[in-house]
């Protein structure tokens, strides 16, 4: 104890410098709070309060984040508390694509209808997305294996909060359940991997030199299973092979505007934290004396099987939400070969396919769900005809669809061709067959994902039915907001260079 | 303003105005798109007219050849240890595009009239049509690989909907047999346009550049880049500018198309609605043609060269195999549609040949082939628009039912089967003496497959004079009886408004071919002096 005492001056100081390079985070915190007590003071009205002040606090964040982004020095990586997280343009990117897809988020989940109907009010769900945005930017952050950890709890516990939000029936609760437990196994194995890692080096940072020597001198299979449990844990988050399985029922049970987030945001911080971890058995793979697994390898047959079993499993999808669900897993696969590559270049590759991914995805959700508040429908068969009944959100489906799949001009192509240029110029220096081997996996489940992502023009315009007119227009604003983003896919699509300027 | 901007964006423009009308005003949308077609069709044949001929002007590999271009930067992303990624909208022509250039109009004026057929849901019709329209346009003037992507890429939507929509029958499953084949092939062109892309530098700026003809010149290779000629790269143990090589040419070889990846044409053809035909078979199929002369050839020659004779080879199966399906066709729109892969075929052959004759043939067949295979379509699309059928033996002495019809169908079938004095004579005439010459002055492809060109004419008389003989000769006895009688009236102002140019031209390119070798002949030399550098 009277060691410690000449250091907390040292500590607290280092807490309070911190604190400079936690800004978006402070105001979350507070946002978080704010929230919660609007949900007391306002009661069962106090919904859409909530919703105001969550959306408009959340713009202050962003507006924090793009302030961090540009007083960072470019090459800067600050690490602060301690060495607990780090502050890169990166991760700064990571987190503004993550808050610009929350906001469009906290807008959409009113639109649901039976989200809207549930009797507990959606003034929880504002307060656990703002906390779990918080996780997320934790996440994106953390470089020690305890600020990993709980990064991913935050963010796993209101995942489960929100995925069985609202219970219609036995198959979404049993999914919400389901949800829960394969988590705590993969925090359970996480957090295996990470006291394993612990006792071999001595130290949870993972930039630490002890950390390198320490695994270095244990036996290459001890290491190998210690960071295969840990990367088994970020997989769980990123929906990757081998821990995927998950994903459909999930997706499917929960409620459309809650798939939009588990698609979009954990995915996307676990991807953040993915290139956090790997980052230093990188440069110990390249001191050349690390005994454990080659990363590349791992990744590289991880994003291969991610892909294809990805892509072929959502061709006989007939519900929209599982189709999405395991094109979802496809596009894990995609991203997983921009990581592969280690390079900037590879990173904004990912960044910048991850944003467009998510974009397309909610706009996606968005137009299934408008379709199951007006017409009842979830699954593509039904939509038969109905292109004709409502061509606006119906053309705007399509553009959605051609971003997903990548074909120009939808930023999904420019995205697409971005990984494939980070991954072409590695290999061109190394001439890895692996690298190879993905670029053409990537490829193949191109058309693959075509064939699936078409059944819904195919549906919507294709298929001839009697129509019926309906008298009212439900959802108007699903309509509007969904062909706003299908607007901007295309025009991210001709001038890529305005979003990654931002990025 | 630049003329090819012009000729390419005006489509679009009248896109929007359909877009923009209300639907009450839809009996317009045809007038539009005849307008827009015909605007561009002013535009080509100024460009046509202007278009400067001399050995300064061959185009190819000299960027400064190239003629009414336009470059203007586009994307510019840094990518950090990548460098810049440089793309531009850059285009410009040479004598290979301009005469192209002239017969898509003009085909796109005759698909406009054919729409006539088409009633419901105009206004989605006439969009996608002018989209389309944009996008054949674009990919025969851009010089930027990426511009050249994009706009291949966006012909497939439109032509998805286009088959999907207005089609027969099993339009859904021509649709997307279509779209998957087609996008099969430019998945893998997206690899190897990276590849290009990432070794390639422009000298100028030293910034990686998507620009054609820059990947045309060896030395801007990076030393050890993949598609470096020096470096002897590999991929999968085979030489990677041969892999290059291959991925494009099957990409390409899908569009024209080239027997065995030939088997999207005769469904896409036989569900998709009559102006969707004629633009696929008289612009579309030529996109193929095209791209393995300017993209495939252009960026890799000695790849080219040394498989000369399989490429040969894969022309003359066509000719044959297109020939001999066509024979034994019952439905007269899929009969054209195996008579165009064996017409196809000869685009190939010539190319293949390297000689001067050989490309000249195969440019000359491509063009005739877009004005005969749009006006064969038309003429299936008469009798079919009628009497909704088109079994050949469900049809008997025609002739004497509507002559003036039987005029035009026979103009067409004795200009296809290369009757002296119609274009496709002069072409296949070319094709094969390229063929027939290559061993003495090449050696790229033996003589035997002249040959079996020569013998691909032959089936071609066989199966075209055949149908003439069963539905237009001959007492009159249709399946239909009387009602269908009634029905099959003689065309009438707007399809001989439609037949009558292409007639004329077919005529007019057989009797005084210059038309088209007088503008092509430059760039054909220049590219066979290209090739044999290598």
């Amino acid at each position: 104890m009277e060691q410690l005492v000449p250091n907390i001056s040292a500590q607290l100081n280092d807490v309070l410098q911190s604190l400079h390079f936690f800004v978006p985070e402070l105001y979350l915190t507070v946002l978080f709070i704010v929230v919660l007590v609007t949900d007391l003071l306002f009661g069962k009205r106090s919904a859409k309060m909530c919703r105001l002040v969550a959306t408009g606090g959340l713009l202050l964040v962003i507006l924090q984040v793009i302030n961090q982004q540009v007083v960072l020095p470019h090459d800067m990586a600050q690490r602060v508390f301690n060495g607990m997280l780090v502050l890169h343009h990166p991760a700064i990117s990571f987190k503004l694509v993550i808050d610009v897809l929350a906001l469009i988020l906290l807008m959409y989940f009113a639109w649901d209808n039976k989200l809207k109907q549930h009797t507990k009010g959606l003034s929880d769900l504002y307060s656990i997305v703002i906390g779990s945005l918080l996780g997320l930017h934790v996440m994106a952050m953390a470089v020690n294996l305890l600020s990993i950890y709980l990064g991913i709890e935050f963010v796993s516990i209101a995942s489960y909060l929100l995925a069985s939000y609202r219970t219609g029936n036995a198959k979404s609760t049993e999914a919400g359940l389901k949800y829960v437990l394969f988590g705590a196994a993969a925090s359970a194995v996480m957090l295996y991997g990470i006291s394993l890692i612990y006792s071999f080096t001595g130290t949870l940072d993972i930039f630490a030199p002890q950390m390198q020597e320490g695994l270095t001198h244990v036996n290459g299979v001890s290491s190998t299973f210690a960071v295969g449990l840990v990367l088994l844990g970020i997989g769980f988050k990123l929906s990757s092979v081998p821990v995927h399985f998950y994903v459909p029922d999930v997706y499917e049970g929960a409620a459309t505007p809650v798939t939009a987030y588990l698609s979009t945001l954990p995915k996307i911080a676990g991807f953040a934290l993915l290139v956090n971890f790997i980052t230093p058995l990188i440069l110990f793979g390249t001191g050349a004396n690390w005994a454990g697994i080659n990363i590349r390898i791992v990744l590289s047959v991880a994003g291969i099987i991610t892909m294809i079993a990805g892509n072929f499993a959502a061709l006989w999808q007939n519900s929209v939400k599982r189709m999405l669900a395991y094109s979802g897993i496809g596009h894990t696969g995609f991203a997983l070969m921009a990581v592969t590559t280690f390079s900037a270049a590879g990173l904004s590759s990912i960044t910048y396919y991850l944003f467009v991914y998510g974009l397309a995805n909610i706009a996606a959700l968005m137009m299934a769900n408008f379709f199951e508040n007006n017409e009842d429908i979830t699954n593509i068969s039904d939509y038969k005809g109905l292109g004709f009944k409502y061509p606006l959100i119906s053309v705007a489906f399509v553009v959605v669809m051609i971003s997903l799949t990548g074909i120009p001009i939808s930023a999904g192509f420019t995205g697409k061709v971005l990984v494939f240029s980070a991954v072409y110029d590695i290999y061109q220096q190394t001439h890895d067959v692996w690298l190879l081997a993905l670029m053409a996996t990537g490829a193949i489940t191109t058309v693959v994902g075509l064939f699936y992502y078409i059944k819904i023009p195919l549906n919507l315009f294709l298929k001839r039915v009697e129509i019926v007119p309906n008298e009212i227009l439900k959802s108007t604003n699903l309509v509007v907001f969904s062909s706003v983003i299908a607007l901007l896919l295309i025009i991210f699509g001709i001038l890529p260079h305005l979003l990654t300027k931002v990025l | 303003m630049n003329l090819l901007s012009l000729l390419i964006f005006t489509p679009v423009l009248f896109g929007i105005i359909i877009l923009i009308l209300p639907s009450s005003m839809r009996a317009s949308f045809r007038y539009l798109t005849l307008a827009a077609t015909l605007v561009q069709l002013v535009i080509s044949v100024i460009i046509y007219l202007n278009f400067k001929t001399g050995t300064t002007f061959g185009g190819i590999n000299h960027e400064d050849q190239f003629q009414f271009a336009q470059k203007l930067p586009w994307i510019d992303l840094n990518l950090g240890s990548l460098g810049k990624l440089q793309i531009e909208y850059f285009v410009g022509i040479d004598g290979i595009s301009v005469t192209i250039l002239v017969m898509s109009a003009l085909v796109m004026v005759v698909a406009a009239i054919s729409s006539w057929e088409i009633n419901s849901n105009l206004k989605g019709f006439f969009a996608l049509f002018l989209l389309l329209d944009m996008a054949v346009m674009g990919v025969f003037c851009a010089l930027d690989f990426f511009l050249f992507y994009t706009f291949y890429e966006l012909m497939l939507l439109p032509l998805y909907f286009l088959i999907g929509m207005w089609g027969g029958v099993r339009r859904e499953y021509a649709a997307i047999k279509f779209f998957l084949y087609t996008l099969f092939g430019s998945v893998f062109m997206l690899l190897v346009m990276v590849g290009l892309y990432l070794s390639v530098t422009d000298p100028a700026t030293g910034n990686h550049t998507f620009n054609i003809i820059q990947m045309m010149n060896p030395n801007n290779y990076t030393n050890g880049s993949v598609f470096s000629a020096s470096s002897h790269a590999t991929i999968l143990g085979l030489p990677a500018r041969m892999v290059g090589f291959v991925v494009l040419f099957i990409a390409f070889a899908i569009k024209v198309p080239v027997v065995p990846l030939h088997t999207w044409l005769p469904d896409a053809h036989v569900e998709a609605p009559t102006p969707v035909s004629i633009i696929l078979a008289g612009v579309l199929l030529k996109i193929g043609g095209y791209g393995i002369i300017r993209i495939c050839m252009g960026i890799f020659p000695d790849a080219a060269v040394s498989s000369a004779f399989w490429l040969g080879l894969l022309g003359v199966i066509s000719i044959l195999y297109g020939a001999f399906n066509a024979l034994a066709q019952r439905d007269l729109k899929r009969l054209i549609a195996y008579s165009s892969v064996s017409h196809m075929g000869f685009v190939l052959l010539g190319i293949a040949s390297g000689t001067a004759e050989g490309v000249s043939g195969a440019m000359m067949q491509m063009i005739s082939h877009g004005f005969l295979s749009s006006m064969l379509f038309f003429l299936v699309g008469v009798v079919y628009g009628r009497v909704h059928d088109r079994d050949i033996y469900n049809f008997r002495g025609l002739a004497s039912l509507m002559p003036r019809y039987t005029v035009y169908v026979m103009i067409a079938f004795f200009a296809s089967l290369g009757l002296p004095g119609f274009s496709a004579f002069v072409a296949e005439a070319f094709s094969l003496a390229g063929a027939f010459k290559s061993s003495s002055v090449n050696g790229l492809l033996p003589q035997w497959m002249a040959v079996c060109g020569a013998v691909g004419i032959l089936l071609g008389a066989a199966y075209l004079l055949w149908t003439l003989q069963r539905m237009f000769f001959g007492t009159v006895s249709l399946k239909g009886g009387e009602i269908w009688k009634i029905a099959l009236t003689d065309i009438n102002f707007r399809e001989t408004a439609a037949l009558l140019p292409l007639a004329l031209l077919a005529l007019a390119l057989g009797i005084m071919p210059s038309l088209v070798f007088g503008k092509i002949n430059d760039a054909v030399l220049a590219f066979v002096s290209f090739l044999q550098l290598k």
